[in-house]
Parts: C-alpha cells; structure tokens; sequence
C-alpha cells in the first residue's frame, strides 16, 4: 500500500446538536489527486477546514504528513484555497500571493520570484499588478490558487477550484492539477462537479451527511458497476421479456441490459436469444459514470437516514 | 517575524486604502500647519505666520507666557481635542472592519491555514491596527517638533511622549471594538458600542475627579459652598465611584499625562509651570491652585497607565480567548 499523505481514523465535528462530520475516517495515499465528492452540505468544506485547524473539530484521531493533524509547523508544506476565497480588495494578485508567502513564512525574494512564475501558470501576469476589487470571480480563483501554491506545497487543498471558472478556466486548472500530481504533490480536491473530478482524480471518496458511502479508486469504483447492453435486430422477443426481467435484467425495446463481472456472464443471455432465433447486433460494455454512482450512494445515504 | 511583517504590510495597505485615513492625515496635517502659522512677536501673539496679531502682555516673543501658550495649545488643544477625541473617533471607524471583515468566510482561512497560532495572527492584526493611530501621531509630532524649534528656537525631544500617550489611549478602546467586533462581527454593532462605553466610561471618570475635588474645596459640582453633611455626600459619592475608577481605562487621565511629561526650557512641567503662572496671575486663589496641583499628581503615570493596561489585557484576552475558539 503506498505511503498515506493523511490518514483519517476518527474524526468528528459537532455543531451543537447538529452532527456535521459522523466520525469520517479516510486515507489520502501520496502523490494522488484525490476528490471529495458529495452534494452540498455533507461535510467536504468542514473536513478540509477541520485538517487545517480553521475548524476545531470535536474528536480526532489521525495524521498528516506523518504527524498528527493540528500540527502547526506542518501546515507549511500545506497549501488551501478556500470555497468562495474573498482576498482583500485593496491588494493586487501579486501582493495577495506575497501575503500569504509571508504567512508560510517563505523568505521575500524567493516569494517574489515564485510569484511571477505562479502568475505565469494562472495566466495572470498581465493583471497581476491590477487590484483584486477589479478581478472577475474566475481571475480571483486563479489567483487564489498561485497563492495557495506559493510555498510549494507538500499536499493541496481546493476547495470547489473551478467555482465560477469559465470552461476555458476550468481545464486549464485541471492541467495544473495534473502537473501538481506529476512533481509529486497530493491534490485534495473538494466538489460537487463530478465530470470534472472523474476527469483528474485517482481516487475518490463520496461523502453525504458527514459520513463517507463510498471510497476507492476511480478505475475500480467504476469496473464494480460493470454492466453489459446486448442490442438485437428488432425487438426483444415477447415471450423471452418476463423471463429476462425476472432474472434481473433491463430489457427496453431492442435493448437487454445486465450486471457481469466479465463477458463470461453475459454467455447464458447470448445462447438464450440465439436460442430464440433473434438476431444479435451489438454486444456493449457499459461502466457506471461516478455520476451514477455517487446518486446511487447518496440516495442509499438517505434512505438509510430516513 | 516574516507572519509578523505580512501582516504589519497589509494593515498598511488596507489603511492607504481607507478613505477616511487620507481625510484624517490630512486634517492633522493641517492641524500641525495651523499649529506651526502661530508665532510671537514684541507686542503678542501672531496668527497665519504673522497676518493677524494681537496684543497680549503676557504672551511676548520670548517670555515664559509664550512659551507656556505655545506648549499650552500642544497638549490641549492639539493632543486633547484632535488627536485623543476626534482622530480618535475617525481611527475607531477606520479600522473597526479590520476583525469582522478578517472574520468573513473565505477570508480567514487562508492565515489560519498558514503555520501561524491564533493567538499570535491575533496580537499581529491587533498590533497592525494601531497603525493608524501611529502614523497619524508621529507625522503630526515631527511638524510641532520643528515648530517649537522654529517659534520657541528650542529642540523639545519631550513632546515625542504625545506618541506613546495617544497611541495608548487608542489602544484601551480599539481593544474594546475588537473583542466587539469578534463578538458580534458587525462594524457598526462595535463601533456604536465602544463609542457608547468611552462616554460612560468618561462620565465615570470625570463624576469621580469632580467629586474628589468637592470634598477638597468645600464646593459643589455646580459651584454651591458645601457644608460638612454635603462634604460628606461627595465624600460617599467619591467613594463610590473609586472602584470602577479603577478599574476603567483612563482616557483623560492618560492623555493628561503629557502635561506632566512635556518639559518646558527651565526643567518644569508644563501643567506645574501653567498652574504656577495662574495662581501668580491671579487666574486662580492659592487653594484652587493646590487642589488642582494635588489633582493633577493624585495619581501616579504608573497607576494611570498600569491599571489601564490591566483593563485593556483582560479586554484583549477576553477577545482572543473568543477569536481562537471559533470555527471560520
């Protein structure tokens, strides 16, 4: 198993009667880009707040980076750009990202030159010396996210990072992601726009009512929803309908779908309609999107709730 | 040290952002400039570098009195009036977003996010907000300081002292807004507050001294001659006061201490030198004269300031105690 960048083992977060984290454990392998997913208000922002002592959660137990969560000095190798990020207005990109430098305690000249480079990455030279009040809600997310870099993070936190980001904007960001994943970084990145971090993430966790359903890689959470689409010439043949539904599986039309593990489990339905004498036309693997699994987890949530 | 500059760095950005601190700045400059346009010559006094003069026996170039009026219009009219109660106000209004707006979601995040503690990004913003006051003060002072050289021809390193005694009186109340405005994280909510608990506090303060002076001259508030049944209500009333005197930070008493700390060119004081010259003018009987003297030294520097920062202490624990057990 490769070396865990933070390892949740209980955490807990209470406000008043209110339970925002149920006691969420979780394990962020190293060098991956790893997405919390979950719709709003199921506990991602309080999570990332909660590792990063901007929240004082009620109970927990866990590391990061190999000590334990809380740990001051080691919220220098951490990098976070917050949801909804209101940076000064009166500060301009590059004094924004020179602030936090200082907060991260990088020495003045090496912050100067890292913020040119940063700015540079975002695509924002051209506007870094223009004030943030005069930034659109894309531009402040760019900045937002230099200066989140700007220590050169160990592990990196974004929260929604293409929230108001053009679609232009928004694969840019995931290029960076992606270049952050490929120097070695751990990208921890909160949202609730699924396409995007099926896109980039190497796992995913999916979190609904401060409690993680569903955790793994993205590749195997996927392969676990394996269904097959077998398409005949016409329609499926009447008598064979009841039969199919009874065992299970979907038949609409010229359609029969099913759940396999592999193709030797879509065998049995082949013989079958051959047997029928309908004509086979197409045999289709079909893979769960994470949009689908993540509704299919977050309702089971609910029910179970309910 | 590197935290700590960042965060000196942006109060000083946020503050050149504020309207109100060019407006402010600008005023006091003037102020000193206005302060600076008074000179003495053989016959009085003179206004606007020398437009307007008028004849005033006492205040003639290079007499005592001129001296004394010169510093005189320093310590109470400059430092009394402008810069402890109306640049006062204006700093209060200025830099009361300071906690709340830090305070916004999505905004405090990122410095709590940085390996800096919460109790020292809290003395940091705190020590940033003083700023205002600091420039303020400072560029006000280094003008008089050449004034009084240009009017006096004396260098009078001991008017420095209104930096530190301004900045304190500053500090008891920007305290008080900031635990206000950690409180309640509205601006308006802590400015109306710490404005409402300077006046009381004030009210106290001052229905503190005139009691104690009425139970030394045998005269009441409203100037009545007290017999020993109303000596001895004051004396109750004084009594009663005294401990929230004590408790509550010295604004006046504070700002007051520049008249004992400013030196004239003969050593003195100046408040000792000015009551000395009253009683000798006959501005004041000999016993007005004492009760005032024995006024002005009643308290030591040490008690002023120390319980005032007691106060202010207890204030800013108070509010750091609520900023660091809060979630953002």
């Amino acid at each position: 198993m490769s070396e865990a960048a933070i390892e949740i083992e209980h955490l807990q977060k209470h406000y008043g009667r209110f339970e925002a984290l149920a006691g969420v454990s979780l394990r962020v392998p190293k060098g991956s880009v790893f997405g919390l997913l979950g719709p709003n208000g199921a506990g991602k922002s309080t999570l990332v707040k909660s590792l990063l002592t901007i929240v004082r959660p009620t109970e927990c137990r866990g590391t990061m980076l190999g000590q334990k969560i809380g740990h001051r000095p080691t919220l220098g190798k951490v990098g976070y750009l917050p949801e909804h990020a209101r940076f000064p207005e009166y500060l301009t990109g590059r004094q924004i990202i020179a602030y936090s430098a200082g907060l991260a305690k990088v020495p003045s000249a090496l912050a100067k030159e890292r913020a040119k480079r940063l700015l540079e990455l975002v695509g924002m030279t051209e506007w870094a010396d223009r004030k943030n009040g005069t930034y659109s809600k894309g531009m402040r997310q760019r900045v937002g996210l230099a200066q989140a870099l700007v220590n050169e993070p160990e592990i990196v936190f974004l929260d929604e990072p293409t929230d108001g980001v053009d679609p232009g904007g928004r694969i840019e960001i995931r290029k960076i992601i992606e270049r952050m994943r490929d120097e070695g970084r751990t990208v921890f990145v909160n949202s609730h726009l699924l396409g995007e971090v099926e896109q980039v993430a190497d796992q995913v966790a999916i979190m609904a009512r401060g409690k993680i359903v569903r955790e793994g890689a993205v590749e195997e959470l996927t392969r676990k929803e394996h269904r097959y689409e077998v398409r005949t010439l016409g329609p499926v043949p009447l008598e064979m309908k009841s039969e199919l539904e009874s065992k299970g599986m979907n038949v609409a039309g010229d359609t029969v779908s099913l759940v396999a593990d592999d193709a030797n489990g879509v065998q049995p339905l082949i013989d079958a309609l051959r047997k029928e004498g309908a004509a086979i036309r197409e045999i289709k693997e079909v893979r769960s999107s994470l949009e689908e699994i993540f509704m299919e987890s977050v309702e089971r949530q609910e029910k179970e709730v309910a | 040290m590197r935290q700590f500059l960042a965060i000196l760095n942006d109060s000083f950005r946020l503050l050149r952002a504020r309207t109100l601190f060019w407006i402010s700045l600008g005023v006091s400059a003037f102020a000193a400039i206005i302060y600076l346009s008074i000179g003495f010559d053989e016959k009085g006094i003179t206004l606007v570098f020398g437009l307007i003069d008028f004849e005033m026996e006492f205040a003639k170039k290079g007499s005592k009195g001129a001296e004394l009026l010169y510093y005189g219009v320093f310590s109470n009219a400059i430092v009394g009036i402008w810069l402890t109660w109306i640049a006062t106000i204006l700093a209060l209004i200025s830099c009361a977003p300071v906690f709340p707006e830090f305070m916004e979601e999505g905004s405090a995040g990122v410095a709590l996010s940085k390996p800096v503690s919460r109790p020292l990004l809290f003395i940091y913003k705190f020590i940033g907000g003083l700023l205002f006051m600091a420039i303020q003060v400072t560029l006000f002072v280094v003008i008089v300081f050449f004034a009084i050289k240009l009017r006096l021809g004396v260098w009078n390193p001991s008017v420095f002292w209104s930096v530190p005694i301004v900045l304190l009186v500053f500090s008891y109340l920007y305290a008080v807004m900031v635990w206000l405005g950690i409180k309640t994280r509205s601006v308006m909510a802590s400015v109306l507050l710490t404005l409402l608990f300077w006046i009381g506090s004030f009210v106290v303060l001052f229905a503190e001294s005139v009691t104690y002076q009425s139970t030394l001259t045998g005269r009441g508030f409203l100037g009545t001659t007290l017999n020993e049944e109303g000596i001895e209500d004051y004396r109750k009333m004084n009594e009663m006061f005294k401990l929230p005197y004590a408790i509550l930070p010295k604004t006046s008493e504070t700002s007051g201490l520049l008249d004992r700390l400013l030196v004239l060119g003969d050593g003195d004081a100046l408040g000792k030198a000015t009551i000395e010259a009253m009683g000798r003018n006959g501005m004041v009987g000999d016993r007005d004269s004492e009760v005032i003297k024995d006024d002005l030294d009643r308290h030591s520097p040490l008690y002023v300031i120390g319980t005032s920062l007691l106060f202010e202490a207890v204030v800013l624990l108070l509010a750091m105690r609520s900023f660091c057990q809060r979630d953002f």
